[in-house]
């Protein structure tokens, strides 16, 4: 998938093929793999949560309120690595 | 020993085939190749670099950003004069188990410093330079990092330069 096919997809809304294509990015190109591994970023962030430790909540807000969407953006594909990684099942062929 | 050729082929065609039918459009065909330019000495004489797309970096410098959906188009210099214990690798887009192992199979630094030592090559530029090769925008890729790259080797003095994807 080219850039301009993603921006296309934008442009005439089409969810499908974006969700596809971060599938195949976060799955090295295997969609089924991606799929799991958006799950498994998941369930380590809940598993995190369930004692409901301390956490710092002003930082969170500070950071929302306070950075742009595109940094956001970024740091969400981020915490996508950081928790997958933290998991322990590493799918990936290299490392971050 | 074979003949140079100014023949200018597409490498390996069915790869691009098989990964466009993954990704679609994500593999370009170039049609407005640039010629690679003859070596007007012997290579004894002359001042190589070493570009490499296998996301091999000074340790403790910035990683590159491999999570980014479309890729980071920033590159990093390498002292030549650094040994393997000195790099690391930032990259999952590529089998690093061997790398790992030695980093000189992929990006080959004590290789090249062994053979400027030896007087095969004439001297080393002061950098090499890496990037990482996970890029979804070719077009900004050749107008930002490729250019930024073609400058800092002209820069270094360099008079031949061997490329190396991962």
């Amino acid at each position: 998938m080219s850039l301009q096919y993603l921006k296309e997809a934008v442009a005439n809304n089409e969810n499908e093929k974006l969700i596809r294509y971060v599938r195949l990015h976060l799955g090295d190109g295997n969609e089924a793999a991606g799929r799991k591994e958006i799950d498994k970023a998941w369930v380590e962030a809940l598993k995190l949560l369930l004692d409901v430790p301390p956490t710092d909540r002003e930082f969170i807000l500070g950071t929302l309120n306070n950075q742009t969407p595109a940094t956001l953006a970024h740091l969400y594909f981020h915490l996508h690595f950081y928790f997958v990684q933290r998991s322990g099942v590493w799918i990936h062929d290299g490392t971050l | 020993m074979t003949a140079p050729s100014d023949e200018i082929k597409q490498l390996r065609p069915e790869l691009w085939e098989t990964i466009n039918e993954r990704y679609p459009g994500s593999m370009i065909t170039k049609t407005d190749f640039v010629p690679l330019a003859r070596l007007s000495k012997l290579l004894s004489q002359t001042r190589l670099t070493f570009v490499s797309s296998a996301g091999i970096q000074p340790r403790g410098s910035m990683p590159f950003d491999v999570v980014h959906p479309v890729g980071d188009f920033s590159f990093r210099r390498v002292p030549s004069a650094l040994s393997v214990s000195d790099l690391e690798i930032h990259q999952i887009k590529y089998p690093t188990t061997g790398a790992l192992r030695d980093l000189n199979v992929i990006f080959p630094i004590e290789r090249l410093q062994e053979l400027a030592a030896e007087g095969l090559i004439g001297e080393l530029t002061p950098n090499f330079f890496s990037f990482i090769g996970y890029q979804m925008d070719p077009e900004h890729f050749e107008q930002t990092l490729a250019e930024d790259i073609a400058d800092a080797v002209v820069s270094d003095g360099a008079e031949a330069a061997l490329l190396c994807p991962a």
